[in-house]
């Protein structure tokens, strides 16, 4: 049997980028203009705008704000979420998504079983864990924010709900492209969601009568051919291998990986430097498109 | 640039530990030269232009030299002459040193601190182009070798664009043909001092060692005798070997002393064994030197011998024979056999330079002499010199560098010429070297710290000090005294009881802690007091003006106050600084009399008398718990004024009033040091006398019974009370002869830091106190200084020195002390066996 | 090893170091992809690793969220091959305990806590080989781990140990220097304000000296500042490059 061992390997720089606005590091002085209005990662000490967090400042009119690089998710109305079920209490459900507080699933918010449109009854709060139990995972979208910054959710359609066999794939929130649409079909007949707080599920796309009426509660348990999961398996080392070069999480970049990769067995796509390549090419894919 | 080093070591419990250190290579290590052009240095040490002071025919071009270990270790008298100027040292070379030999390290760093020798120390472990790793199955020798030739090559070639070229010194003959077979430059010692013009003496100081690389030892500087001269000592084991012996028991280690009556015999006083062990023939002895450790192996109860009744001295042979004693070796069982045992090897050498005399020559001509040291103790040394006729009727000084096993008297080199024997001067100035006393006269640096005169006391004194002016107080010193550091007096209080004040001289204000004059004080350690000289450890505008508590003018002292009922129990004490104006300088003798004097009334004389009563009080209080009287034969000399001549021998007297500032000052020493032991729990400078151990009383024990008198040892009570019994009415000396026979048995009374003792050994057995410190006399002793510093932050009229906190400094500070304190005993006991003499010569019938 | 020359008569300590100087400093930023944030850093031999989890909800029956500000956990251990002899508790004993209890005191100071109220945050450190300036290593890397996570802070904490031989202060003492039983002064400070989050003296110094020492840690803690700063610089300015090129 082979075995692979890779020595420590040098961080990869793309050089060919010109550097970007202003960087800085906490601590760092970003104005001493008292004009401007103070956003997230930033704060104020005697008359000076001082950063909190490296980052991009970001400045829209007089609003300084420094993006982090890397950070938790911070809901937005209206994001698409994949979470799992953490705790399920009184007339709701705990859900996490890797948010610093878990977001919150009321019973009123989700689709009862049979599509059926009435006040949610004693009977229904004991019934919860049959519909979701902790574990789950579920697709949602964000409805409001709570004060203290948790999240509130709601599956108000047939596109959200529980969520069957298939992949999760963590990665980090800021590689995800706020677009349209989360929900992608892919031509390998993979479907994937992106969930905006960084979660991306990749399942199998559904045939046309398996599309259920029923609010997405019940699982499709049915067995998953071999091709299918390859094809599953193949998105999964893409997805990654993108996350792993920091590169924008959209559908035409993950389709452009996936074609990218089929010169290679699944297997191999977990070789850095395989990897590396075949991101090389969607690099140079991506760019001649830009320009 | 980061190397690391990593190194095996093997822990306690056997187990094996790897140890890895960082190790920096760095490239700003310059070569100190001001000739140089590449290295920015801004203090360059080593001359632009090395032009020797002497012509070398050897080198006649400017060079700097580059020294071997060897050198620096066995040839340090010639690097001390001031022809030798422009060294580089090796970080490699001293660290190999401070390893090997420590006063040799010492002397060296004496070198490089001063500045006219141009000695400079370059760390080449730690630049980047003289690094090197050491290879396997190297051995530290060769690696170390390597080293100075690489550290060699890279000055080559850094000088190699000027006319300055490097020299190699070694003693290593294998070393030199390495570094020529490179194309450098090098030459032995021997070698290049010849070849200096002008100095014929400096071959004197050539030290008696050419060894070849592969025999060189650790601690047994053998030659392998050319010309197949016999060998006469057995060979010396190597340190492995000795180490694994001790910890086996076959060996064990002990310090060795020379035998007083016969040279043929010693003793070996080892750790653990209350009997020292005995060594008999100059082959058992195997080339040990007075005071050196060495590693001993015991002989079977069957071969044990007896010391020789026979009073032999070693008259120096000039052949290399070993003339053992044939008559009195008998083996078996002898009467009187104690256990007996052979030298088999030297764990650390005891060698310092000695004082002494050239023995007269037997062949007219020759260079090879032997000479013999003022220590009777110290074995014959063979030198060479050249310079016989000067050295012959003087005292010379002469250090120890080898003793090979061929060689009947070990080897050394004359170092320096002291003057004429006879004459006083060289006789003290041999008296102070042996002694180790510092006496050379006060540095301008140290004269610097002084006070300026005209010295007066100004407003801000007065209002920290206490202004005790008004007050009668006297001093009561021995005749013809001029430091005098303590003043008392006595005044009677309206509710019967009394305030009695000791008045100490401030000395800890004007010598304040890390100047010159603090170190050289404390270097010092004490006032040396010879028979016509006074060694002072302070400078004498402070000992005899400014600290002295004189008659009739104001100084600065430290006061300690008692209130006491006429019973002499203290109520209470307190301690200040003050100004006091003392009244009178009086001597034993004045006082006494004005004590008896009925007529006199006045204040003085009714301190004087009250004093004279509570003192008597507090030494029967004393003795009741238990303190020693005992006598020593003191003697003093009448000096003659113009010639400083002895005339007259007489005892010393002793008063009353002696007696009388005696107990106060023991009482200020003990109310002292429970002060600052409160203050100070870890660090207080205290004194103790350790309880003399049973066997010490035998000698006096056994005297005493040959008499009738049973004198009892368990403690110090039992012994006082018992001494005071055994008094024979028709010899009245009797009693004071055994009191000086004690005197003989005691412990010697040492300084202490009171953290690194458990309470109970703070004990002070003569004076039968639990407790004490010397704080009365900080003129003529440092402890006392000390102790002044101390008890000044306790009653917070001064700031806290961080010094006075380290434990350990402190009793670093002791050791030197009690060390400079028996040498000054020493040495005015040997000042007064020489002025006995010299007055017992001089009143010779001619 | 008794007597080991400290401080060499021609200014150089046993490692080749002038007083002044810290040693050789080496780190990397974002060592973990699992973790919120990590870091490794290593000064000299002393090796140190840090992940940051969070801000995330409050776990465990431990604590109770509290309603104004975020919890902040932090386990320091030490890997039973760190140290000469092989360590038998890597954590849970009196110095892990204690070590922990400040390195938490000193993040509370910096980290902005009331902008994540009912969160928790945890710092883990592990020391992977110790050679004197454990806690400084400790409070670098979990400086460095914060930042890579994106939790918003004041300032830096840097972190420096200085020492006092021969009436010289020493910069960054390495463990065969602490070992010899003089004073060593740990600070932890924000560079910018010059604030002291963190004082800790081991043995005996003298008060006279303490300025002294003091000075010199902190002028150990800004020049570490500089290195960090640099190093994150330099992180920030890839990774947003690699983020913007698509």
């Amino acid at each position: 049997m082979a075995i692979f061992i890779t020595t420590p390997r040098k961080r990869h720089v793309c050089d060919e980028f010109t550097e970007p606005q202003r960087l800085v590091t906490p601590g760092a002085t970003i104005t001493a203009d008292s004009d401007f209005m103070r956003g997230h990662g930033t704060y104020m000490e005697e008359d000076e705008l001082i950063a909190s967090v490296a980052g991009v400042v970001e400045k829209v009119n007089k609003l300084i704000s420094v993006r982090p690089l890397k950070t938790r998710y911070n809901g937005e109305v209206g994001d698409v979420i994949v979470g799992r079920i953490q705790e399920v209490g009184q007339k709701r459900w705990k859900v996490d998504v890797n948010s610093r507080l878990n977001a919150i699933l009321m019973l009123s918010a989700v689709n009862l079983p049979g599509g059926e449109l009435r006040k949610r009854s004693a009977e229904d709060e004991l019934k919860m864990r049959q519909y979701l139990t902790e574990g789950d995972l579920i697709s949602a979208e964000v409805q409001s924010v709570f004060s203290d910054g948790a999240l509130s959710l709601h599956t108000r359609s047939l596109k959200y709900g529980k969520l069957g066999q298939g992949i999760m794939v963590r990665v980090s929130p800021s590689l995800i492209k706020r677009r349209k649409t989360h929900f992608h079909n892919l031509t390998c007949g993979a479907s994937v969601i992106l969930g905006n707080n960084g979660y991306v599920w990749i399942t199998r796309t559904p045939t046309e009568e398996e599309e259920a009426p029923d609010g997405g509660f019940v699982q499709n348990l049915q067995p998953v051919s071999d091709e299918d999961r390859r094809v599953l398996a193949r998105l999964r080392n893409c997805i990654l291998g993108l996350a792993d070069h920091r590169m924008m999480l959209y559908d035409t970049s993950v389709i452009y990986t996936y074609a990218a990769s089929e010169d290679y067995p699944v297997a191999d796509l977990l070789n850095p430097d395989i990897m590396k390549d075949v991101i090389l090419k969607v690099r140079q894919q991506l760019n001649q498109e830009a320009t | 640039m980061l190397t690391s080093r990593s190194f095996v070591k093997k822990t306690r419990k056997g187990g094996v530990m790897k140890v890895v250190r960082e190790h920096y290579l760095r490239d700003d290590i310059w070569c100190g030269s001001a000739a140089c052009t590449k290295c920015p240095i801004d203090k360059p040490v080593l001359e632009k232009e090395p032009v020797p002071e002497v012509e070398n025919t050897l080198c006649s071009y400017p060079h700097y030299l580059l020294l071997d270990t060897n050198v620096v270790l066995h040839q340090v008298d010639i690097l001390e002459d001031k022809a030798i100027k422009n060294v580089i040292l090796l970080q490699t070379v001293q660290k190999e040193v401070k390893h090997r030999s420590l006063p040799s390290y010492k002397r060296i760093r004496d070198l490089i601190a001063n500045e006219t020798k141009r000695f400079y120390v370059f760390t080449n472990e730690h630049h980047r182009d003289t690094y090197i790793e050491i290879e396997p199955k190297e051995s530290p020798n060769d690696f170390n070798d390597r080293a100075i030739r690489k550290s060699l090559a890279w000055y080559d070639e850094h000088f190699k664009d000027t006319p300055i070229k490097i020299v190699l010194l070694t003693n290593d003959i294998d070393n030199r043909e390495k570094a020529r077979n490179e194309g450098r430059v090098a030459y032995t010692v021997n070698e290049y001092v010849k070849a200096m013009e002008g100095r014929p003496e400096l071959m004197d100081r050539l030290a008696q060692i050419e060894t070849k690389e592969r025999e060189r030892k650790a601690n047994d500087s053998d030659i392998t005798a050319p010309g197949g001269r016999n060998v006469l000592y057995p060979e010396h084991l190597s340190s492995y070997e000795i180490n694994a012996g001790i910890k086996q028991g076959r060996y064990k280690k002990g310090t060795f002393k020379a035998s007083r009556e016969n040279f043929r015999e010693g003793y070996v006083s080892v750790q653990g064994m209350e009997k020292m062990v005995f060594i008999k023939g100059l082959a058992n002895q195997n080339r040990a030197v007075q005071g050196d450790i060495v590693a001993v192996e015991m002989f079977a109860e069957s071969q044990w011998t007896a010391p020789s009744t026979v009073i032999a001295e070693d008259k120096g042979s000039k052949e290399d024979v070993l003339d053992e004693d044939t008559d009195n070796s008998h083996i078996g069982p002898k009467k009187g056999a104690v256990p007996t045992c052979r030298i088999v090897g030297i764990i650390q050498r005891n060698w310092r330079p000695f004082c002494g005399v050239i023995m007269p020559a037997a062949v007219k001509g020759g260079t090879k002499h032997l000479f013999m040291a003022a220590e009777r103790l110290i074995p014959k040394i063979r030198i060479e010199t050249q310079q016989y006729e000067t050295l012959a009727g003087n005292r010379i000084i002469v250090s120890i560098d080898s003793w090979p096993r061929d060689s009947r008297y070990p080897l050394g080199h004359f170092v320096r010429n002291l003057g004429a024997i006879g004459d006083k001067d060289t006789e003290n100035e041999v008296l102070l070297l042996e002694h180790d006393v510092p006496h050379l006269p006060f540095s301008e640096a140290v004269l610097s710290f002084l006070p300026k005169l005209p010295w007066t006391i100004t407003k801000e004194d007065e209002t920290v000090r206490e202004d005790l002016r008004h007050v009668d107080i006297c001093s009561v010193d021995p005749p013809g005294c001029t430091d005098i550091d303590d003043a008392l007096h006595y005044k009677p209080l309206e509710n019967g009881n009394a305030e009695v004040g000791v008045h100490i001289a401030d000395v800890s204000h004007f010598i304040k802690p890390g100047n010159a004059l603090d170190t050289e004080a404390c270097s010092r350690g004490t006032t040396v007091y010879l028979v016509d000289r006074r060694i002072d450890m302070v400078p004498d505008l402070l000992s005899s003006n400014l600290c002295s508590l004189r008659g009739g003018v104001e100084r600065f002292a430290f006061s300690t106050l008692w209130e006491m009922t006429p019973e002499a129990e203290i109520v209470n004490v307190r301690f200040t600084k003050s100004i006091i104006k003392s009244r009178a300088a009086y001597t034993y003798e004045q006082a006494q009399n004005k004590i008896d004097d009925k007529s006199q009334n006045d204040a003085l004389a009714i301190g004087l008398r009250g004093l004279l009563k509570m003192a008597k009080i507090l030494k029967q209080k004393r003795t009741d718990n238990g303190a020693l009287t005992l006598a020593s034969s003191e003697i003093r000399f009448s000096m003659d004024s113009e010639t400083h001549d002895p005339i007259e021998v007489e005892r010393k007297v002793m008063r009353e009033t002696n007696s009388m500032v005696e107990e106060f000052m023991l009482l200020a020493n003990v109310s002292v040091a429970q002060r600052i032991r409160q203050e100070f729990p870890q660090s207080a400078c205290l004194r103790r006398h350790p309880v003399p151990p049973l066997s010490n009383f035998e000698p006096i024990i056994k005297v005493a019974l040959t008499r009738g008198f049973e004198l009892q040892v368990d403690s110090g009570k039992a012994l006082a009370d018992s001494l005071d019994k055994a008094n024979i009415p028709s010899i009245p000396f009797f009693n004071q002869l055994l009191r000086m026979m004690t005197t003989r048995c005691m412990t010697q009374a040492l300084y202490f830091s009171s953290g690194m003792l458990p309470e109970d050994e703070y004990l002070h057995f003569g004076l039968a106190s639990p407790i004490y410190t010397h704080f009365t006399s900080p003129i003529r002793r440092y402890s006392d200084v000390i102790v002044h510093r101390m008890l000044a932050v306790a009653i917070s009229a001064d700031a806290c020195f961080p010094e006075l906190l380290d434990k350990a400094k402190i009793q670093e500070i002791c050791d030197n002390l009690n060390y400079r304190h028996r040498m000054a005993q020493y040495a005015g006991r040997a000042s007064v066996d020489l002025h006995t003499q010299v007055g017992m010569y001089s009143s010779l019938p001619v | 090893m008794a007597g080991l020359e400290l401080l060499s008569d021609e200014g150089f300590r046993l490692d080749g170091r002038r007083p002044s100087e810290l040693r050789k400093i080496r780190l990397r930023l974002g060592v973990f992809d699992q973790a919120d944030g990590s870091a490794y850093i290593e000064q000299g031999n002393t090796k140190a690793l840090a992940t940051v989890y969070g801000p995330h909800e409050v776990l465990g029956g431990k604590g109770k969220p509290l309603h104004d500000k975020v919890i902040i956990n932090c386990q320091y251990s030490m890997a039973t091959f760190s140290t000469n002899e092989r360590k038998n508790r890597p954590q849970g004993d009196r110095k892990s305990t204690e070590m922990s209890l400040h390195l938490q005191r000193t993040f509370e100071a910096t980290i902005q806590t009331h902008l994540y109220p009912r969160s928790q945050i945890d710092i883990f450190v592990q020391i992977l080989q110790a050679d004197g300036g454990n806690y400084c290593a400790c409070v670098n890397a979990a400086t460095l781990a914060i930042i890579n996570a994106g939790i918003p802070m004041k300032d830096y904490v840097c972190a420096c140990s200085s020492g006092y031989v021969n009436n010289t202060p020493l910069t960054d003492v390495s463990y065969l220097e602490e070992s010899q039983g003089g004073p060593v002064v740990t600070v932890a400070m924000l560079p910018k304000s010059e604030q002291i989050a963190l004082f800790k003296m081991d043995n005996r110094l003298h008060v006279d000296h303490l300025e002294q020492v003091l000075e010199v840690a902190s002028k150990g803690c800004k020049d570490m500042y500089a290195v960090m700063n640099a190093a994150v610089k330099e992180h920030v300015s890839r990774m947003a490059k690699s983020m913007e090129c698509s």
